[in-house]
């Protein structure tokens, strides 16, 4: 089982120094790190990975708030409970590229979102590469946050009611609670989910693929863009690919640094 | 526990009317969607959407699973009607007798069956091919998934000093990886193994990028388990697998079924791999996909239809086993 996950990371590392073309895969020409160089020179690199910050950094943060907020609105209600939470677990369960293209369906031309817009602002709407990048993130938002949602309400199921009613008899109010109560009982969970949340958005690849397809380049995510150097169908450059790979793998591993030591941290203490 | 108690009624209509709100939010597209898939294409691009009294047709159902073949669709409803009634009798069956596990044997016997004579019945089309690939891939990945799973679980949480933190380290970092790091390889040695293109291979790299959720899912649901009873097993005589088998994994078995369903999901849902690795030998999502690269707007109905039938059996799981997946999520997260 190592050997299939070890295996093609050292695969990935011998690729990426390699001349490697999609249409003759057994000539391999050794470069070194001339991929790399390549690669740091492309524009559409750097222009994917501005989208993927842009993404992660807008998407992340608004599922979490969101999600806190339908938890706490699920908490509180006892009828109809199940109910909720199937409905509202949906978009988070169905096949990625199936909820994006069905998401893409409303924001066309004869789409419901479309005609919508249109009434509200009096102009046609058309997707464009401009705004086609906020319908992607809109899309993610509503695909993601159920996720976050039923994290924080089982954290909720275990906060002690009664820290709530001293709260109450010393006259906390609602932001009074959230902030010294909830928040703090939610710790570990909302770092759990932000931990996996970063890495999902840094690794989206279905539902951008779908969504932004040829048409809308300036939506392309690295992994979007790695895809396309790598398997485009004339051009498939599998070395160059294999760089932009191995670049995403050092980045995911910046950013995700502080988080995993901080939950090993917890883990350790919570023993 | 509730944040802030006893809510007054109009406070309560308040709650109910947010959560609406957000369940519409939530199902919207899914029921636009709906909608588009029972119209005619000139209903379907209109400039103003049609949003209500259109004519019904089957038309967009018939054009993507048999070509526009059949001559009337009511059979077809029939015939997956009569399967249901039967799987669902049977199920019933299962639920008050005492060895179920055999009957629930039965419905997927059943399922099987149905998914096998059904192309004798009706003229299906090269799409059908792609859903029965898509049900032996998940089938198959969910098997294998969690049967090396439960072993590797039990063994960690029982007779080894590897401590959770550490393979929890070890799956975040494997899912913190970026799947095209992985495909690349797999690719490579598909091809050089001369395999790429089976069902087998989606399977394995399936299993192999999930196995590290896996394990570490199932050994924390095993480490629930008092060891204690199992102890009290073995001093009944009986060995540790019979302990094991008989013991723990009917104690466990609701979160054997959440990280099945996990694993289900991701199985059933994967694109990327189908796509690289199974150049023409796909399952279902690469085939929608494929359906809607072009911009005709002949297909948009079909198209539609599709996501219907693809999404049908999520639905019907999040119905059955609804519990299961909200604890398995929240078990995620208050253990992680």
């Amino acid at each position: 089982m190592l050997l299939l996950m070890v295996f093609p990371l050292v695969t990935t590392v011998w690729l990426s120094m390699n001349k490697v073309l999609l249409r003759s895969l057994d000539v391999v020409e050794w470069v070194g790190f001339g991929n790399y160089t390549e690669t740091f020179a492309d524009p559409d690199f750097w222009r994917a990975t501005r989208f993927t910050l842009l993404f992660v950094g807008v998407t992340v943060p608004m599922q979490m708030i969101i999600g806190l907020g339908m938890a706490l609105l699920l908490d509180r209600v006892n009828r109809g409970r199940a109910f909720y939470l199937a409905a509202l677990l949906l978009p988070f369960i169905v096949t990625p590229v199936v909820g994006s293209l069905i998401y893409k369906d409303l924001f066309e031309r004869g789409g419901v979102l479309a005609w919508v817009i249109e009434l509200i602002t009096d102009q046609p709407f058309l997707l464009t590469d401009g705004n086609v990048r906020w319908m992607i993130i809109a899309q993610a938002i509503w695909h993601v946050t159920p996720f976050a949602m039923v994290s924080m309400f089982a954290g909720l199921q275990t906060l002690p009611e009664e820290r709530l009613e001293a709260a109450a008899i010393d006259g906390a109010g609602f932001w009074g609670n959230l902030w010294h109560i909830i928040v703090p009982h939610l710790r570990t969970i909302i770092l759990f989910v932000a931990l996996i949340s970063i890495m999902d958005a840094y690794r989206v690849f279905d539902s951008v693929f779908v969504f932004a397809g040829e048409r809308f380049q300036e939506a392309h995510t690295l992994q979007v863009y790695n895809f396309r150097v790598a398997l485009n169908a004339n051009i498939g450059r599998v070395g160059k690919g294999n760089a932009i790979a191995i670049l995403n793998v050092i980045g995911i591993f910046v950013v995700l640094i502080p988080f995993l030591r901080e939950s090993y941290k917890e883990q350790i203490a919570e023993r | 526990m509730a944040v802030g108690k006893n809510p007054t009624a109009l406070s309560r209509t308040g709650l109910h009317a947010a959560l609406w709100l957000l369940v519409i939010i939530s199902i919207l597209p899914f029921a636009w969607t709906l909608a588009q898939s029972t119209k005619f294409t000139r209903d379907a691009v209109t400039r103003e959407p049609v949003l209500w009294g259109w004519e019904l047709t089957s038309s967009p159902y018939n054009a993507f699973w048999f070509d526009g073949n059949v001559e009337n669709m009511w059979h077809v409803v029939l015939f997956l009607a009569a399967t249901t009634v039967l799987a669902l009798f049977v199920a019933f069956l299962g639920k008050r007798a005492e060895k179920g596990t055999y009957y629930f044997i039965g419905v997927g016997v059943i399922l099987g069956i149905a998914i096998w004579i059904f192309p004798n019945f009706f003229d299906v089309s090269s799409e059908y091919e792609f859903f029965v690939n898509s049900v032996i891939v998940t089938v198959l990945t969910v098997l294998i998934s969690i049967s090396i799973g439960l072993l590797a679980g039990y063994g960690l949480a029982r007779f080894s000093g590897v401590s959770g933190a550490v393979i929890l380290l070890v799956a975040l970092a494997f899912r913190a990886l970026p799947r095209t790091a992985f495909v690349l390889p797999y690719f490579f040695a598909a091809q050089a193994l001369g395999i790429l293109d089976s069902r087998f291979v989606i399977v394995l790299s399936l299993v192999a990028v999930n196995q590290p959720f896996t394990i570490w899912m199932l050994r924390s649901f095993f480490m629930e388990v008092p060891k204690e009873i199992e102890e009290a097993a073995m001093v009944d005589g009986a060995g540790p697998f019979t302990a094991f088998r008989k013991v723990i994994v009917p104690i466990m078995w609701p979160g054997v079924i959440a990280t099945a369903l996990f694993t289900f999901l991701l199985a059933y849902n994967e694109y990327l791999f189908v796509r690289v690795l199974a150049p023409t030998n796909w399952t279902l999502p690469v085939a929608i996909v494929s359906l809607t690269g072009g911009e005709s707007s002949r297909t948009i109905t079909e198209a539609a239809a599709a996501s219907v039938s693809i999404t049908l059996p999520i639905v019907i799981v999040i119905i059955l086993f609804q519990k299961h997946l909200v604890k398995g999520l929240g078990a995620g997260a208050v253990k992680g």
